[in-house]
């Protein structure tokens, strides 16, 4: 007979890590006022701790870039932001601390609950954090950590479909943001012992396209080098991450085994 | 086969079997809602949250739709218990479609306002400027693990207590009803079932415990639906905060006098007030309720060639070692024995099983050796099990044998007879001539009443 663990902890204990978007670029122009929002966030917060006495939860805020500097850049980025409209916030940042967070829960002890992460996000992708949230997100998969993310924005946000995507966890956008209690409740406080069992929402399609290296920005088709496979809009001599000299590049017709499509990546 | 057994885990179905009319007043208090929530099965869990904001009826079918194909058993375990413990109330409108389930009106209010407000205790911790001094949490720790030893101690052996509780007799014995059966003119011995609760973790015989103190309420006159209220209520307090006794009603004044004994809380008296300070045995309570989730550390290791090292001091220990192990000597912090052929017996004697002690040594394994696989030598599990198969060899059953039957008809009515009641032991194979029986003794009355009927 082999001894059984004992177990310590029921199946269904969670460490809930919270990123929560506060670009206030993006509540300003929300149909859900932030204060709304962040009320159905709360109670939602309170369900989890009501389910188990050693769930655990960490909220972690992000807002636009870096904190200094704050207003003159915000000033400077409305006159700016005539086109693109509202300025990403920090993912990469927030991502990587909860994934530091959860690190450090593992190596407490053998006994742990079972992390999982929640980006409740509003605002839109921000393409040059692009390098650095693809690595947040792989260390995730390494370390089984899904990552749950609610989108409350317009549009699909690429970034956090691939992250859910590659970890396992679930991309919801909510229809009616009015209901997003509900959202919350029924989808993301399913702890990962009863995901096995429960119909989930499914991924229908995911964006994923990379963003080049050199302009940071979001592209369909682009160059890759051969040696590190860093993306690149155009054509470079050099690769500017590992510093390999490129050939000359062939004439339009012939590059297809250099111009590659992104995505296949 | 044992008759009585120790199930520590079921303190939900008892109330589950609570009357409707009980269990809808306990769910008025919002502690109780929470406590049971979290006793519920995960998936349970889920599907309240779920129906928390929907009013309206929930058809069986469409919540089946819910899961993956590979959960349809869990779904429904965890649908029989919210029903059981009516959380969810049936209604059928249409035949055919399955009933239609709605949350409890009251627990689905109580827990919106749990969620909304958030937890609020009846009573707030007292301020430490009235509190002179609060003991450490592993002072604290300390206290409820002596005082519940020293409970344990008294409770099995009630002649060898150094420091008398105050727990009165009567109750003792209401406790060790089922655990210790007494003979006329003879030191109470522990029953199979006893020995079953010592060898449990400290969690499980609390639940036992209380759950004899709940069920003897009613004679003492008090209402068991208050003292789960006001035990579960006890479990949402903060570990090591002082709440000031004055604001307890006068029947639960006496009940934390009677948690002090058992460790539950420690009593302190300050110049003008006194309080009390719930330990984490108490604070545990609620989460105990599916599982023991608090444990002790370990402290036995088990050697290859049979001897025992137990690193403790407590008397209580020794004496559960000295159940199935024969203790050869003691130092201030360790205990020697070994595991002998005779010590076993005696164990078995009593009806202990090898797997009860085995698991007992694996559970208390000391931290250097619960990290290796197996905690406990394979050599030596083995050898308690071969021990124990030795015993069961032969076994005697009490039985009559019936013989000359004078027709084969009424030899087949009578084996069938026998069978019926699950009573028939042996008969003659049908190529023999001979027919012959063998039928429990204790069901020798029904068989001679059919014989006798027969002729």
């Amino acid at each position: 007979m082999a001894s059984a663990p004992s177990k310590l902890y029921a199946d269904d204990v969670s460490l809930l890590m919270v990123l929560l978007d506060t670009n206030p670029f993006f509540w300003s122009s929300s149909s859900l006022p932030f204060s709304k929002f962040l009320s159905h966030v709360l109670t939602f917060l309170n369900s989890i701790l009501l389910l188990n006495q050693l769930n655990q939860i960490v909220v972690l805020l992000r807002a636009t870039i870096q904190a200094g500097g704050f207003v003159i850049k915000d000033e400077q980025l409305i006159k700016e932001g005539s086109g693109e409209g509202i300025p990403s916030s920090l993912l990469s940042g927030s991502l990587s601390m909860a994934l530091c967070y959860i690190q450090r829960v593992f190596r407490s002890g053998p006994l742990h609950p079972q992390p999982r992460i929640l980006c409740l996000q509003g605002s839109s992708d921000g393409p040059e954090q692009y390098v650095a949230i693809m690595n947040a997100i792989f260390s995730a998969q390494r370390s089984m950590v899904p990552i749950d993310s609610c989108y409350m924005g317009s549009n699909n946000s690429a970034f956090l479909q691939q992250a859910s995507y590659i970890t396992g966890g679930v991309y919801l956008k909510p229809q009616q943001p009015n209901g997003l209690l509900q959202y919350l409740t029924t989808v993301f406080a399913t702890d990962l012992h009863s995901r096995a069992f429960l119909q989930l929402p499914k991924s229908a399609g995911v964006d994923f396209r990379a963003s080049c290296f050199c302009h940071k920005k979001t592209i369909d088709t682009g160059y890759i080098c051969s040696v590190c496979l860093s993306i690149f809009c155009k054509h470079h001599k050099k690769c500017s991450t590992c510093g390999s000299v490129f050939g000359q590049a062939q004439s339009e017709s012939s590059t297809t085994n250099r111009k590659r499509k992104a995505s296949d990546t | 086969m044992p008759q009585v057994r120790i199930i520590a885990k079921n303190f939900m179905d008892m109330v589950a079997s609570l009357p409707e009319m009980k269990l809808d007043k306990l769910y008025e208090n919002a502690f109780i809602c929470e406590a049971i929530l979290r006793s519920l099965p995960p998936l349970a869990k889920k599907y309240v949250l779920q129906m928390l904001c929907v009013e309206v009826p929930v058809n069986s079918k469409s919540m089946e739709e819910w899961v993956l194909p590979d959960g349809v058993s869990k779904h429904k375990v965890a649908i029989d218990r919210l029903v059981q413990l009516r959380i969810f109330t049936e209604t059928n409108k249409k035949k055919g479609d399955g009933p239609n389930y709605t949350l409890n009106p009251i627990f689905q209010t109580n827990l919106k306002k749990l969620l909304v407000y958030g937890v609020v205790l009846p009573r707030e911790p007292m301020p430490s400027s009235i509190t002179v001094r609060l003991p450490s949490s592993e002072e604290l720790e300390a206290f409820a693990l002596e005082q519940w030893e020293c409970f344990l101690l008294q409770l099995i052996n009630s002649s060898q207590t150094e420091r008398p509780l105050n727990i009165s007799s009567s109750m003792m014995k209401t406790f060790q009803r089922g655990l210790l059966s007494q003979r006329d003119r003879e030191a109470p011995r522990l029953t199979e079932s006893g020995f079953q609760f010592l060898l449990m973790d400290t969690n499980a015989q609390l639940w036992y415990i209380i759950r004899e103190y709940i069920t003897s309420s009613e004679e003492r006159g008090i209402d068991s639906a208050d003292l789960i209220s006001f035990l579960l209520e006890l479990s949402f307090h903060v570990t090591g905060q002082a709440y000031n006794v004055n604001t307890l009603t006068e029947v639960q004044k006496n009940i934390v006098k009677d948690f002090t004994d058992l460790g539950l809380v420690k009593l302190q008296q300050g110049r003008k007030e006194s309080w009390f300070i719930p330990t984490n045995l108490a604070t545990n309570l609620s989460v105990s309720l599916t599982d023991s989730s608090s444990r002790k550390q370990g402290f036995v290791v088990v050697e290859t060639n049979f001897r025992l090292y137990a690193y403790s001091s407590s008397k209580l220990h020794c004496e559960i070692l000295r159940l199935f192990a024969r203790v050869e000597y003691q130092l201030p912090n360790l205990i020697v024995g070994a595991i002998t052929k005779e010590s076993l017996y005696g164990a078995f004697d009593n009806c202990i099983t090898a797997e009860q002690i085995i698991s007992f040594l694996q559970q208390n394994a000391h931290p250097r050796v619960a990290e290796r696989v197996p905690s406990v030598p394979e050599n030596v599990t083995d050898q308690i099990r071969l021990w124990e198969t030795d015993l069961n060899r032969v076994e005697m059953i009490p039985a009559y044998y019936y013989d000359e039957f004078p027709s084969r008809d009424l030899f087949d009515g009578a084996s069938d007879h026998a069978r019926s009641y699950n009573a028939l032991l042996w008969e003659s194979p049908d190529d023999l001539k001979k027919m012959r029986l063998v039928v429990r003794a204790e069901n020798h009355v029904h068989m001679r009443d059919y014989l006798s009927r027969q002729k």
